[in-house]
């Protein structure tokens, strides 16, 4: 069934077809999700919000890219408010003692370090925008241009991004390469 | 732009960057449902209180004067920011879903209400991911969850409530906030099921971000960079 199919019956209510287009959508959105949460739970909610956004605003969605971007975009911007959101209250440090840290960390280890470990860290540490676009493209293997639709920008500045980000990346395990 | 690529080794250790999991299909899908059932329900009329709701309300002292208090402070705050400043109504762009449709309740009161919203979905964020990492059974939730339970009972007891939507609302957060605001250190795995189970129960934290706006990353808008 394509989309404009299934767009249409769901539309007109059936609910055979919102599960088709949630089967459809929900892996691909999760692992994204997941990516750039580290945390299963929040992974959870911000896909759950992305459908629920989904389906509400499905009469409004134009066509002009494929379903599967806008859903995308829609997740992406989830995460990255939701992601915004916690991290404005842990800087805020409110009262609320019996919370754990609540942004995925790494422990930074500075004997034997790990690549992978390391690598994590310094993803963690790039600009948003970097970190969104590296994972988008080297890590889960977007185009630039599904990435420039779901981010609302040129292609040329997911490059670009891309480009620096991976820059930040190299100088940030310049030592371990040269192990 | 003349862009080299990682290195193959750099490029494995970049694949097990947060690894996702199997996709919980069935888990998300039936709070997806939940969520959109609960935000569908029938405009008119009031929804029927609970009855845990009804005895926690029934308990607390009159509140009147202090609703009036905090009424006059909103108005005379507002009052003052429109004397003060620039007409700008990106308020009413902002609005959330379920506090712009709320009828005859005054701006300042809907403008209290995405705070307060605002507010419980921080809290209720942050309190879950406690619980999961193992913490949140020693009470210390309990003042920030009271803090936010009063400023509720006032919203609900608000013109801002006579949204039927919105009121559902406050009425599924009172239960939980008030669940919190109960934890006993000395029975406090089996309040936080109780609660957890009320959280995914009555999907409360994916209606509170529905109704909270997005901060500037709406899926109209979904430039986030």
């Amino acid at each position: 069934m394509d989309d404009r199919t299934l767009i249409a019956r769901v539309l007109a209510g059936d609910p055979t077809a919102e599960r088709a287009l949630y089967d459809a959508h929900v892996d691909r959105v999760f692992r994204l999700v997941y990516r750039l949460a580290g945390d299963r739970d929040r992974a959870q909610d911000y896909t759950q919000e992305a459908f629920i956004r989904a389906f509400a605003k499905l009469a409004e969605f134009r066509g002009e890219a494929a379903l599967s971007t806008w859903i995308c975009s829609i997740a992406v911007s989830v995460a990255l408010n939701g992601l915004r959101k916690v991290k404005r209250l842990r800087n805020r440090e409110v009262e609320l003692d019996v919370v754990e840290p609540v942004l995925p960390t790494v422990t930074r280890s500075t004997a034997d370090p790990d690549l992978k470990q390391r690598l994590a860290q310094a993803i963690d540490d790039l600009p948003e925008g970097y970190r969104t676009v590296f994972v988008m493209h080297d890590v889960e293997g977007y185009t630039h241009e599904e990435i420039g639709r779901a981010l609302g920008v040129q292609s040329g500045t997911s490059k670009a991004q891309l480009f620096r980000a991976r820059a930040k990346l190299r100088t940030a395990l310049a030592d371990f390469a040269r192990d | 732009m003349d862009d080299e690529p990682l290195s193959p080794e750099l490029r494995d250790a970049a694949e097990a960057y947060h690894l996702p999991p199997d996709t919980p299909r069935e888990e998300m899908w039936q709070r997806i449902q939940a969520a959109r059932q609960a935000g569908a329900q029938p405009g008119g009329g009031e929804a029927p209180m609970p009855p845990q709701v009804r005895t926690l309300r029934a308990r607390q002292p009159a509140r009147l004067p202090l609703w009036l208090g905090i009424a006059a402070a909103l108005a005379l705050a507002f009052g003052l920011g429109r004397v003060s400043s620039r007409p700008d109504t990106r308020w009413a762009a902002d609005a959330p879903r379920a506090v712009a449709g709320a009828s005859g309740g005054s701006v300042a009161f809907r403008v209290a209400a995405v705070e307060h919203l605002g507010q419980a979905e921080s809290f209720l964020t942050l309190f879950r991911a406690s619980v999961r990492s193992g913490a949140g059974r020693d009470g210390l939730a309990a003042p920030t969850a009271r803090q936010l339970l009063a400023t509720n009972r006032l919203m609900l007891d608000s013109p801002a409530s006579a949204d039927p939507q919105l009121r559902l609302l406050l009425q599924d957060l009172e239960l939980v906030l008030a669940g919190i605001a109960q934890i006993s250190p000395a029975r406090g795995s089996e309040d936080l099921d109780i609660i957890t189970n009320d959280l995914d129960r009555s999907a409360v934290l994916l209606r509170l971000r529905a109704a909270v706006p997005a901060g500037g990353g709406s899926p109209a808008r979904p430039g986030v960079l």
